[in-house]
């Protein structure tokens, strides 16, 4: 008989916390930017928008993720996760860093602080770049997303280093290209190299999985990574080189190899086998054709064009919260509820079958309030971009509201899954 | 199939993927399902929809319950099987029309 995905799957207490954590600092993010839009209609190299973009990228989307990866690598390369004891601590460190590094963006203290921060984080990415990898090595399921995944975390761990490198080029200038150069090749090494890579690893798994469809061309995947790792390799050398063209060509062949993925996911939805999509899926799809606003921001931006200079900036902005909050933070919100459920609902009722009422994973979550949280969020993601394109305080102020409203709807659903009881057969 | 074997695919009914919302008859997962009255013994074989379905063992589990609790005297083994694999022509009539396939 085959192994069984969740046998293998670790203890809910080493994938809840990365949840709770990431849910509630996305519930602080809206209050920043609430607070602060003036962060988003000015030059992105600012302390607040820093701050801000630090506290999302790690706090939030990475601390998610890496919850999520412990519960799914046993699902996609059908072994059990190396160790649980360094997943927790790497979940301490990553907090505790994340909550520090903001801060001194936010105050703009590039000495010791942003060092001690820089480094409990690159500490916490090494323990979860060992974990995975080991992991993967003991796997004997060879498959495209496990290069997929092996090859983000070599890349988190490329960006966390990156970010070390320019903390203490900061204060001590050793590096040739300037501060902002350097910043774009530290924020795509993490983007490209790590997020959409993982995304990608995890995703053309998952989603298949969850709308059953089967015989797709795999071949688009292995498309597609070479085409993101090759345009990732040559974009970062060129950027610090400061070969602008090649830059350009870069950037072409990694938003090609990423529609390679597209490609894959739409022959998916296409043959799926569960024709109606629940409410997890629907925001997951939201943020897939979201997605498509960032790559065409990035093609604008790369081909540098004379007509547009004027609003370069505002686009750059646009650029990144598409990416950040139109795509990553909209599909995490969507997959929590294709994911979470199903942790705590095994964990709830693992040899319990027959003893008590057994809803279904769905049940776990209020789906009505899932709902009015999508549309609250796609809401909030339009004005948001438009207060950022029209460099409006005030709307993005308004944004950041109508925003904090869906996510502290996220959150009490989160809650009520995370503190789901039985109940018993009466 | 002889009747008491029927039983027994009736009674898989019972048995829902949670993913899907349809039982695992309906969905074609059920490959065979035969009971031996002299040994007690109950033997099922059942395959998923995707290898490495998170919800698998529940399933496997679910099932075995069900049988169990309708025949406590029985040995029930329920095998995991991958050949062959699912396809879309394993669902049937209702499985269809459950999943939106008119």
């Amino acid at each position: 008989m085959n192994q069984i995905a969740s046998q293998n799957a670790p203890s809910s207490w080493v994938v809840v916390p990365h949840f709770m954590f990431g849910a509630i600092t996305w519930l602080v993010v809206t209050l920043l930017i609430v607070f602060n839009s003036a962060a988003f209609t000015q030059h992105f190299f600012n302390p607040i928008l820093l701050s801000i973009t630090h506290l999302l990228a790690l706090g939030w989307i990475t601390m998610v993720i890496f919850g999520a990866l412990y519960q799914l690598i046993p699902v996609i390369m059908e072994v059990k996760l190396f160790s649980e004891k360094l997943a927790f601590s790497s979940f301490f460190l990553l907090g505790f860093g994340a909550i520090l590094l903001a801060i001194s963006f936010w105050f703009f203290s590039f000495g010791t602080l942003m060092f001690i921060a820089g480094s409990i984080i690159v500490i916490a990415v090494v323990l979860f770049v060992l974990n995975v990898l080991v992991t993967a090595y003991q796997s004997t399921k060879k498959s495209i997303e496990r290069t997929f995944i092996v090859t983000a975390v070599i890349w988190l761990l490329f960006t966390v280093l990156a970010g070390l490198t320019l903390a203490i080029n900061f204060t001590h200038t050793f590096l040739k290209p300037s501060h902002l150069e350097l910043l774009k090749l530290h924020a795509h090494a993490g983007l490209a190299g790590w997020m959409i890579q993982l995304i990608i690893g995890v995703s053309s798994r998952l989603l298949p999985m969850f709308m059953v469809a089967h015989n797709l061309t795999t071949i688009k995947l292995t498309f597609a990574y070479y085409l993101i790792n090759l345009g990732l390799i040559i974009g970062i050398v060129s950027l610090y080189l400061q070969v602008n063209y090649v830059v350009t060509i870069s950037v072409i062949l990694v938003v090609v190899g990423i529609f390679g993925y597209l490609s894959y996911l739409y022959e998916a939805y296409q043959k799926r086998v569960k024709k109606q999509l629940d409410i997890g899926m629907k925001q997951s799809a939201l943020s897939f054709v979201v997605f498509v606003i960032p790559l065409a921001a990035i093609i604008i931006l790369a081909l540098n064009f004379e007509i547009l200079q004027r609003i370069t900036l505002p686009l750059s902005v646009a650029y990144g919260s598409a990416i950040f909050i139109g795509f990553f933070t909209s599909l995490i919100m969507g997959q929590t509820y294709k994911t979470l459920p199903f942790i705590i609902w095994l964990k709830v009722y693992r040899g319990k079958i027959g003893k008590v009422k057994m809803p279904l994973p769905k049940e776990l979550y209020h789906e009505k309030i899932a709902i009015a949280q999508v549309w609250i969020f796609a809401l909030g993601f339009i004005l948001f971009l438009l207060g950022i394109l029209t460099t409006i305080n005030f709307l993005v102020s308004i944004s950041g509201i109508v925003l904090f409203l869906s996510v502290a709807l996220y959150n009490f659903n989160i809650v009520k899954i995370i503190f789901h009881q039985p109940k018993n057969i009466e | 199939m002889n009747t008491l074997n029927e039983k027994i695919v009736e009674l898989l009914k019972g048995v829902i993927d949670p993913e899907l919302m349809v039982n695992v008859v309906d969905l074609g997962l059920v490959y065979a399902a035969k009971i031996n009255e002299t040994d007690h013994k109950i033997n099922i074989d059942l395959t998923l929809t995707s290898p490495g379905c998170p919800m698998g063992d529940m399933i496997v589990e679910d099932a075995k319950q069900l049988i169990l609790a309708n025949y406590p005297a029985y040995e029930v083994n329920i095998d995991l099987v991958w050949e062959p694999a699912w396809t879309l022509e394993n669902l049937t009539e209702k499985g269809k029309a459950a999943l939106g396939h008119f």
